[in-house]
């Protein structure tokens, strides 16, 4: 626009820039739109000496409609594409439109003024723009003085749609970000019930464990298990197709329905056929479930099993691995499918069930980890006991990119689960005793297939221990004994030392800086750096002291 | 000595003392291992300790490298470990002090230092 400057705008600039600053004001005062554009347009419309103004906004659709008007016509509600008519063209095109005669231009849509007995003489319209393109438009009709608009009421009214442009874009905003955040908390809402479905972790050598990862908030899979009135644990694992919030409704429905035609014990394959033949009759087109379904029975330690359309189970001794294909189709497909079942003698072997989000997780290069893969990440933690196990093969899929639901349900007896003694130990506290004390310690350790370099620096931890105890709790007395004690917890190993010294101030053991250089003072520090944790604990009695220090294993032969 | 198996000997090399150890070093002798270190320091201005047959060494064995080492250095002797077996290796490392010692793979090279 031509505008003379500030200093020597006349009267009807000041007049327009004054009318500017209320609007924006106005505008910008509350997020409620319908409220803060109701008060705009009539006062836009007497500021442009118009006889009827309207304010269109494209919905999400993409259509245009009229949200407020003022004028002898209601037009409010009256919906155009993009591109048709004034209003159309002014937001097809990001640029405001000047009709001198509305009867002779081929813009104007005729059809208002036929319904209504209303003569549109001259049109305005300016596009309410934002950086990301028109979202609607601002429209004035016939002056009120009879004339026609002219290019400097064009660049007035595109002056004034540039305040109320930005206030709806605001408040648009505004709301998507009011409504991702409700979204986001329905499904945090949704994704906790979701959990609240999977069964509660049974500890106390429980032979079966499940994990479920889901892809996105919310899982298409499921797994769940339930004792039954015979004394067997009765076990479900499911992957519904498809992912996100359809899936996870379907997997609410049929983890239920698995759950209930489970309860009376049928036979596994039975167990399915029923299942199947609901979903058959209530599922959508084009959706299916693949589920295994089973019983263990603990006093014989076998299990039956029967699959509609799962990945193959596998069955694992430790060092081989077998594959066992599923009995019959996903569940939804057939109405009158058949299910086989097997019964497998499980005694101390591992059933692994997993969804084919395990099998389809990533790595860096973008490969597939495949089956194989799976089976290659088993075997690395097969000397784990099933928890810490399954914990590994969590920990190691989820460092890669997973791309669907993930659901792993682990089978095994957990023998040998508990804490056993691997060493016990009774030696004079005198140096010379040491070397018979690290010995032992060695075979113990290699007979848990502890790596060398482990051990080594296990030996070394539990030594200097020792040396402490005789040099600072005995300082040096003779007569005086030390216990060793060394067990296996799972995956752990755990050192205890029992000495009859004075109770020593566990705050006066302190790790000295490796980083300096001086002779002494090595001793906690090293085994600060070698064990897990240790804790030093003076007996209540004021004699004697117990040390009690950790160092889990991660795998056989496997160093941290 | 405790064992028959530790050993501590010092041999004199021209103007150049080898300590050598054998066996493994523990608080039941590694203050004679400490003793034979400074004695060496004291007859001689270049002291080597040759590790490559131990197969422990404990915190008071390394105290006792680490005090030869200081003692050598506030007298600008020379002081160096010789053949470092993996076992005395792995615990230096620990300490942090495979970059403290000068170590030379045989005594050789430590003599020329």
């Amino acid at each position: 626009m031509n505008a003379p400057p500030l200093a020597a705008a006349g009267a009807p600039e000041r007049r327009a820039l004054g009318f500017l600053a209320d609007l924006s004001q106005s505008l910008a005062l509350s997020l409620d739109l319908r409220q803060t554009l109701a008060l705009a347009v009539p006062r836009i419309a007497d500021f442009m000496q118009a006889e009827a103004a309207s304010l269109f906004l494209l919905d999400p659709a993409g259509t245009l409609e009229c949200r407020i008007c003022v004028g002898p016509v209601d037009i409010t509600g009256l919906k155009l594409a993009v591109g048709q008519g004034v209003v159309g063209r002014a937001v097809a095109e990001n640029a405001t439109q000047i009709v001198r005669d509305a009867r002779s231009d081929a813009r104007v849509n005729a059809s208002v003024d036929a319904e209504t007995g209303f003569v549109t003489r001259s049109i305005l319209c300016a596009p309410l723009s934002t950086a990301q393109g028109a979202i609607g438009a601002l429209e004035v009709i016939n002056r009120r003085d009879g004339g026609l608009f002219d290019a400097d009421d064009a660049e007035i009214l595109r002056v004034i749609a540039a305040p109320a442009a930005l206030a709806i874009h605001n408040v648009q905003l505004a709301h998507g970000l009011i409504e991702q955040q409700r979204i986001k908390r329905e499904l945090d809402l949704a994704r906790k019930i979701q959990k609240s479905m999977l069964p509660k972790r049974r500890r106390g050598g429980f032979p079966l464990i499940g994990v479920n990862l889901p892809a996105h908030e919310i899982s298409g899979d499921f797994y769940d298990y339930f004792d039954l009135a015979d004394g067997r644990l009765a076990f479900v694992i499911g992957d519904v197709s498809g992912k996100g919030l359809d899936a996870a409704f379907l997997m609410v429905r049929v983890a239920s329905l698995l759950h209930w035609a489970g309860k009376h014990a049928p036979a596994p394959a039975a167990w399915l056929a029923e299942v199947n033949e609901e979903l058959c009759k209530t599922l959508q087109e084009g959706r299916f479930v693949c589920a295994v379904v089973g019983q263990y029975d603990h006093a014989s330690r076998s299990v039956t099993f029967a699959s509609a359309g799962f990945p193959p189970a596998l069955l694992h001794d430790g060092g081989h691995f077998e594959e066992l294909p599923a009995d019959g189709p996903p569940l939804g497909i057939l109405a009158e499918a058949q299910y086989a079942e097997r019964r497998i003698d499980l005694d101390a072997r591992a059933l692994y069930l997993f969804s084919d989000g395990a099998t389809d997780v990533r790595d860096a290069a973008r490969n597939t980890l495949g089956s194989e893969g799976l089976r290659g990440l088993i075997a690395r933690h097969a000397a784990l006991a099933p928890e810490p196990r399954l914990r590994a093969l969590l920990g190691d899929l989820k460092r890669m990119r997973l791309v669907d639901d993930t659901t792993l349900l682990l089978l095994q007896e957990p023998c040998g689960q508990s804490a056993h003694t691997l060493l016990e130990l009774k030696f004079p506290a005198r140096p010379e005793q040491m070397r018979q004390v690290r010995a032992s310690l060695r075979t113990a350790l290699d007979s848990e297939e502890v790596a060398p370099e482990l051990r080594d620096k296990l030996v070394l931890a539990v030594d200097e221990a020792c040396t402490n105890i005789i040099r600072h709790a005995y300082c040096g007395g003779e007569g005086e004994t030390i216990a060793l004690h060394l067990a296996r917890e799972q995956d752990m190993l755990v050192f205890e030392l029992r000495d009859e010294a004075p109770a020593v101030d566990p705050a006066r053991l302190k790790k000295r800086d490796l980083s300096e250089c001086k002779p002494g003072g090595l001793g906690v520090a090293f085994i600060d750096a070698l064990m897990d944790d240790w804790k030093l604990e003076p007996l209540a009695s004021g004699k004697g002291n117990i040390l009690r220090m950790r160092k889990r294993l991660i795998g056989v032969g496997e160093a941290e | 000595m405790s064992n028959a198996n530790n050993e501590c000997v010092s041999e004199t090399l021209g103007d150049y003392v080898l300590v050598r150890l054998r066996g493994e070093v523990d608080l039941s002798w590694s203050q004679q291992v400490r003793r034979a270190i400074l004695d060496a320091l004291g007859a001689s201005g270049k002291v080597g300790v040759e590790l490559s047959q131990v197969s422990y060494i404990d915190s008071s064995g390394i105290a006792a490298l680490v005090e030869g080492f200081q003692s050598a250095r506030g007298k600008g002797q020379q002081f160096g470990l010789v053949a470092v077996s993996q076992a005395v290796l792995a615990v230096l490392q620990l300490a942090r002090l495979d970059r403290v010692f000068p170590i030379f793979p045989d005594i050789e090279t430590a003599r020329i230092g």
